[in-house]
């Protein structure tokens, strides 16, 4: 191969520029390295939070379109979408309603979950690099998203907030490879996890020993951990090989709108020493609770 | 007329400009991609691997040798990629840097201006090195083996926009050097 021979000339008189770099390229290794302490990690967590809101929460008309006299029209789109989102807003909750009210009707006297409440918000940028796969929304703290909220869209399933700005979230996709969801079987009742890491079916894990899913059935949250609420449609179930995988329905979606959802909120059940004392000065136990 | 002046006249603006000028607009062009890239990658159904576009930068800039001007521009592109990426800071900065280093050593040891060949591996090899770097930094940072697809796809509309708009890059004259000097 040729030589330049530029390395001969200049080994007599090395440039700090080297030194410079090197010391950069360590630096930036130490940095990552030092991330995986979360009190450090968490140091960048605001600088990120506010570069998804420049990324994610920019609603205001921009220069250009009123340099180009069409910042009225611009002003009607905002409207229109925000009509939207409130009509995506109301059919969601419809199904979400009338799936509930079927199981109700099998099941009385069962504890309903809370009614469906949510921001709609419009998915401004997509991350499917080789770390966590995103989406980034443009609604946050102040249009009330919570964190952890669950986000939905017009398929089913989408992903959960795992970081949240004053008007951007960032949520991490079911089909991510960390990603956990406790799922069960529409028609089986089968519980089983679902683990992401393809983009267009997850795996189906921590399967019963006796019972096995319906081809072809539909696969809901089941609320297990308290992450999710209870019925959320999460994909259809089919067999390959001997796992059972999960096809999305949210791939059925793409309007690329997302419904954030607050997440369960279960009551911590009281200790037993702050239940009201008896009269006879000793604290009453759940079971005394529950003869009485 | 001397053939000289006629020879000096025909000459384009691109190739009168020095490298402050190229840094910048190679800068723009880097930004600009990026930009495009933060946008919804599905159009009609049809999936788009953006390029990772700084590293267009640091394998072009590399070749004329170090500077500390191409290490910025690098490290500030980094930083933006790791927050859009949700990577842990410090990840592209790391594979930028090392891109830019790994140019400029190639560049030192062998002619990649005037070798066409020499200069067609070097670009393959400085990519594939990149991405494979990245691919495991990835995998060891998110404690699993990451998918290669998206990032294969990625590399391939990469390496294969670089092809096109490799002049771009190219700074004309290494660090230090007057005009007349640059070879």
């Amino acid at each position: 191969m040729a030589r330049s021979g530029r390395s001969a000339q200049k080994g007599v008189r090395r440039s700090p520029k080297r030194l410079v770099l090197g010391v950069l390229i360590f630096g930036f290794a130490a940095l990552i390295v030092a991330q995986s302490a979360p009190q450090i990690s968490q140091f960048f967590n605001p600088v990120r939070a506010s570069v998804g809101d420049r990324l994610g929460g920019g609603e205001q008309i921009g220069l250009w379109a009123r340099l180009t006299g069409r910042a009225a029209q611009e002003q009607r789109i905002r409207e229109l979408e925000a009509q939207v989102r409130d009509l995506s807003r109301y059919k969601a909750a419809a199904i979400s309603m009338a799936d509930r009210l079927e199981a109700y009707e099998e099941i009385l006297n069962l504890l309903g979950e809370p009614p469906a409440r949510g921001v709609t918000a419009r998915v401004t940028s997509e991350s499917e690099g080789p770390f966590a796969q995103t989406l980034l929304a443009n609604a946050g703290r102040s249009q009330g998203v919570e964190p952890g909220s669950v986000a939905m869209n017009e398929g089913g399933l989408v992903g959960r907030v795992i970081q949240l700005g004053e008007r951007s979230s960032r949520i991490l996709l079911v089909t991510d490879f960390n990603s956990r969801v406790p799922v069960i079987g529409e028609v089986s009742g089968v519980h089983a996890i679902m683990q992401g890491g393809s983009t267009s079916s997850g795996t189906l894990t921590d399967l019963p020993e006796r019972s096995d899913f319906i081809e072809g059935e539909r696969i809901l949250t089941s609320s297990e951990g308290g992450a999710y609420p209870r019925g959320l449609v999460v994909g259809e179930v089919h067999k390959s090989g001997n796992d059972w995988r999960v096809k999305y329905a949210m791939s059925d979606g793409s309007s690329g709108y997302v419904q954030l959802i607050p997440p369960p909120t279960v009551e911590r059940p009281i200790s037993a020493g702050d239940l009201p004392a008896l009269e006879d000065g000793t604290s009453a136990s759940p079971t005394q609770g529950a003869r009485r | 007329m001397p053939a000289s002046f006629l020879t000096r006249r025909r000459q384009s603006l691109w190739a009168k400009s020095g490298p402050t000028p190229r840094l910048l607009f190679g800068s723009f062009l880097i930004a600009t991609v990026g930009l495009f890239g933060l946008t919804r990658n599905d159009i009609f159904g049809l999936s788009f691997a953006w390029p990772h576009a700084a590293l267009w930068g640091a394998v072009g800039w590399g070749r004329v040798g170090l500077s500390i001007r191409p290490m910025i521009i690098l490290i500030v592109f980094g930083a933006i990629q790791d927050v859009i990426f949700h990577a842990p800071m410090g990840s592209f900065e790391v594979v930028n840097l090392m891109t830019y280093a790994a140019s400029t050593a190639i560049s030192a040891e062998f002619d990649v201006t005037n070798e066409p060949l020499i200069a067609i591996i070097a670009t393959t090899l400085l990519f594939a090195g990149a991405f494979l770097l990245l691919w495991l930094m990835a995998s060891t940072l998110e404690d699993h083996p990451v998918r290669l697809l998206p990032l294969i796809a990625a590399m391939l509309t990469t390496g294969l926009l670089y092809a096109l708009i490799h002049k771009v890059f190219d700074l004309g004259r290494r660090p230090g050097e007057t005009v007349g000097q640059a070879s």
